[in-house]
């Protein structure tokens, strides 16, 4: 982890699994102040601690999407999407639920929100956000961010991610979270104190640490190879899967002409016309029908975007362990260096390069004192450094637990998650293919007529 | 040619069948070989039926025919029946068994023509000649020269006009051989027509360019006359049935213009919709080799889609061979039968003018000179085949759509059913849960 300034104070500890007692250390007073909150609300009806807030049962619900105009940070009118979030706590007792919290949030919010969670939370595969713009659009489809189709899906989408992060055992306690859901105004500066960008680390000295890591564990390597070929084969399937819906598309609609026709040829048709007419009503319920099909296509899309960005986030947390094992390695390479230098300087052999050395040599020799000194030195350095491998190596471990134990949770969701979605997809299919032949069989019917 | 027609018949039929010694034409010349000997009476008899149905004035009904299946019988079954049975059918012709023969000149495909009859004309109950394009061609035009006022069927076209297609090639063999098919069986359900002689050389002759080349000559005299028929007459009226067909024609022509275009539209879509589901299908399998439990599903999918694939192949091959195929054959009968109107409009034109012309002259008595009692003639029997025609035209015309369009719809109907197998089932394995690792 980098640290800009050189904190001894141990900053943004992942949260520990047992139940949350304390607040997290590290975050700024006020979000700690702001934390004991739901403790004073709950006391009314005696049950609620901290703890039991997030036993009970909530739900979360993006309920409404608002266009809405402002001004934008430098003072320019803008147009964008305001979407409701209500959440409800559910009594044990009766089922019924209570409105308990109702607000309004834009995308941007959202964006930052899941920001500070990365950040905060490097070794949790963090649930993703629904695609800022379309992608993956077939003709019909808006590419437009206002449309309102486009903005239903998204709707869909945040609500999704904030269930996400309700339900994962360690996101859904983190305070930032809960103001998310609870706390309209000010919210972001709230997050903004808590300095996390600061401790964000820096895209080149992660892209530099994967590809000068010498150890990394193994598991971490292969599970960002399979985040590769996970992101790549999704983009792959839902760029073809649009274009087979565009055909799709031309198919069903080309025969809505035979409607016209038919209708145009009964016309002068004296037995034949009947049928040939209710022939074609049905050729216009086929063509119709695609409309909704596809519609319901785009739900099984966008479960598949989901975890085209959920690869994102797993390479995210391989990168990170790449990051800190770099640091550690370093950190020993460091220390190991010093280890050295410093016997070099107490034996009085000069096996190593040093500027020290060097002058000394062109210079004249140091002093026994000055000698002293600089030994003295190293070996605080040395002890410091001991210290500090100690400590990187019990992060280093640390994380790797934690990260691979969130991976395991994330890898049955996973799999739990798509053969949903593929079984869904097959319905849809069979439903399809069951108008269809139920059209079909309709204007066989009709031609029987004839 | 140089035997003349037995003396007992008043026929005008092309004789030379009778001359025909082809010492190969072993199943139906028996009586022929050597030329001069004298065909025995039965056949003589059969002979003159065929002959006698080509000169009567009312070309629908023979008169006093000793023939089991008269074709007034077949007509009346016809009209009031949609299907005709199987078992008051006495002549059966199929066209099969494509083959490509390869010469020094030129390379062609020929065709099998079975025939199996039990009509008095034919020596054998069975026969098998083998025919190429160019004899159904001469056939055809024989009919229309030999039968003027009948609607004579139309023949797949000639030359292979859009797209670059080959002609040797099985898709296009069999879409022919199945046009072919149609063609003898139209001739062959046609009270009239069936009984041509050309025809009937053209089923059962073994060297048939001989008889192409000696039947140059010959005409039926009404074919002669109707041919003799030259334009330039103004029609006064047209009498309100052949009004009606002909707007009719018109507009369905255009209908069927119109469905053709839209059917290939719609195969043209459905082969670009292949080709994305070729692609799509096996990105499942790429899928299916990262992953662990979800292996079995994703390549479960995959696999369905490949059924899919297959299937939607199909269809738009069956389309292709089987639809578009009688689509356009019916644009061409459409257009034959407007072809044959404007001849009825023509002979209708020179009685009326040829009429007028006496009634200006007024020397003749109250007795309609020859010529243009002829013309009269002439008019009305054409007027009366051409009726029977329409009538068994339009009945066919129901029956082929009816039947043409339910194809379609089954053929689809098919395909959504392979289709839906194919996604049920994979629903169980979908839902399998995979055992404890």
């Amino acid at each position: 982890m980098e640290q800009a300034p050189p904190d001894p104070e141990r900053l943004l500890q992942p949260a520990p699994l047992e139940p949350l007692g304390n607040p997290d250390a590290g975050l700024e007073s006020v979000v700690v102040e702001e934390a004991d909150r739901p403790r004073d609300e709950g006391s009314g009806d005696g049950t609620m601690t901290e703890n039991n807030f997030w036993l009970k049962k909530i739900e979360i619900s993006v309920s409404e999407a608002e266009k809405r105009t402002g001004r934008n940070a430098m003072n320019m009118q803008e147009t964008y999407t305001a979407y409701l979030i209500e959440t409800r706590s559910v009594e044990h007792t009766d089922g019924q639920s209570v409105l308990t919290d109702s607000l309004w949030r834009r995308y941007s919010e959202f964006e930052l929100l899941r920001n500070y969670l990365l950040v905060c939370y490097p070794h949790i595969v963090v649930p993703p956000l629904p695609e800022k713009r379309a992608e993956f659009v077939w003709h019909k489809l808006s590419a437009d961010n206002m449309d309102p189709d486009f903005v239903e899906r998204r709707r869909i989408g945040l609500e999704n991610f904030l269930l996400r992060v309700a339900s994962h055992p360690i996101l859904c306690r983190d305070k930032i979270f809960y103001l998310f859901l609870t706390q309209e105004g000010n919210w972001k500066e709230t997050v903004n104190e808590t300095g996390f960008q600061l401790k964000a680390d820096s895209r080149l000295k992660a892209l530099n640490a994967t590809f000068r890591v010498k150890n990394p564990d193994k598991r971490f390597t292969e599970l960002k190879h399979y985040g590769d070929e996970l992101q790549s084969v999704i983009s792959h399937l839902l760029r073809v899967r649009a274009r087979v819906a565009d055909r799709l598309y031309g198919v069903y609609k080309v025969h809505g002409n035979y409607g016209r026709v038919f209708s145009e040829w009964s016309a002068i048709e004296k037995e034949m016309g009947d049928g040939l007419q209710s022939a074609g009503h049905h050729m216009d319920v086929y063509a119709s029908s695609i409309d909704d099909i596809l519609e319901d296509e785009e739900h099984y899309a966008d479960q598949l975007k989901e975890y085209l960005f959920y690869a994102e986030a797993l390479r995210a947390v391989c990168r990170k362990h790449e990051l800190m094992q770099y640091d550690l390695e370093m950190a020993a390479q460091d220390l190991a260096s010093k280890k050295q230098q410093c016997e070099e300087l107490a034996t009085g052999t000069v096996r190593t390069f040093s500027l020290k050395g060097m002058t000394t040599k062109l210079f004249g020799q140091e002093t026994p004192e000055q000698r002293e000194a600089r030994i003295k030195v190293l070996e605080d350095q040395i002890s410091e450094g001991e210290q500090q491998l100690k400590s990187k190596n019990l992060e280093g471990r640390e994380f790797v637990k934690n990260a691979w134990a969130d991976i395991e949770r994330f890898k049955e969701q996973k799999n739990r998650d798509l053969k949903e979605a593929l079984i869904s997809y097959a319905v849809m299919q069979i439903s399809m293919c069951k108008k269809g032949i139920q059209v079909w069989t309709n204007a066989k019917e009709c031609f029987s007529k004839m | 040619m140089s035997g003349g027609p037995p003396k007992a018949l008043p026929s005008t039929g092309p004789h030379s069948l009778r001359d025909m010694p082809h010492p190969l034409a072993g199943s139906s010349s028996e009586e022929a070989v050597g030329g001069d000997s004298t065909p025995s009476p039965d056949l003589l008899m059969a002979r003159s039926f065929g002959d006698k149905d080509l000169i009567l004035p009312n070309g629908g009904t023979p008169a006093g025919t000793s023939s089991p299946a008269s074709s007034s019988s077949l007509l009346n079954r016809l009209q009031l029946d949609d299907d005709i049975d199987g078992e008051t059918r006495d002549l059966f012709v199929t066209v099969d068994d494509p083959k490509k023969h390869v010469c020094t000149m030129e390379t062609y495909i020929t065709y099998r023509i079975t025939t199996k009859s039990t009509r008095v004309e034919f020596d054998l109950p069975e026969y098998s000649v083998r025919r190429r394009y160019q004899d159904f061609d001469w056939l055809r035009n024989k009919l229309e020269e030999s039968q003027p006022t009948h609607l004579i069927p139309p023949l797949p076209e000639k030359f292979v006009v859009k797209g670059v297609v080959d002609r040797f090639s099985e898709e296009f063999v069999e879409t022919r051989r199945k046009a072919l098919d149609k063609f003898l069986k139209r001739i062959t359900d046609h009270p009239v027509l069936s009984f041509n002689e050309h025809f009937h050389v053209f089923l059962t002759a073994k060297d048939l360019n001989a008889y192409k080349k000696q039947g140059m000559a010959l005409l039926t005299r009404v074919g002669e006359s109707v041919k003799h028929v030259t334009g330039g007459y103004k029609l006064r009226s047209r009498p309100l049935e052949f009004a009606a067909v002909g707007e009719y024609l018109d507009t369905f022509a255009l209908k069927l213009g119109t469905i053709d275009r839209i059917a290939q539209r719609i195969i043209k879509e459905e082969i670009e919709y292949l080709v994305e589901l070729r692609e799509y299908g096996p990105v499942y399998s790429t899928w299916s080799a990262l992953e662990g439990e979800l292996a079995e599903p994703l390549e479960g999918v995959s696999a369905c889609i490949g059924n899919c694939s297959a299937a939607l192949e199909e269809l738009t091959d069956d389309m292709t061979e089987d639809f578009l195929p009688v689509l356009r054959e019916y644009i061409l009968y459409s257009d034959s039968m407007k072809s044959v109107l404007k001849k009825r409009d023509q002979v209708q034109a020179e009685y009326e003018a040829k009429l007028e012309a006496v009634a200006v002259r007024k020397e003749e008595r109250p007795k309609v000179p020859a010529d243009v009692e002829k013309c009269q003639d002439r008019m009305e029997c054409f007027n009366a085949d051409l009726k029977a025609d329409m009538e068994r035209w339009q009945n066919n015309k129901r029956q082929d759509f009816r039947q043409l369009l339910m194809g379609m719809a089954d053929k689809n109907i098919h395909y959504y059913e392979k289709c839906l197998m194919a996604w049920e089932s994979i629903i169980p394995l979908l839902q399998e849960r995979q055992e404890a690792k």
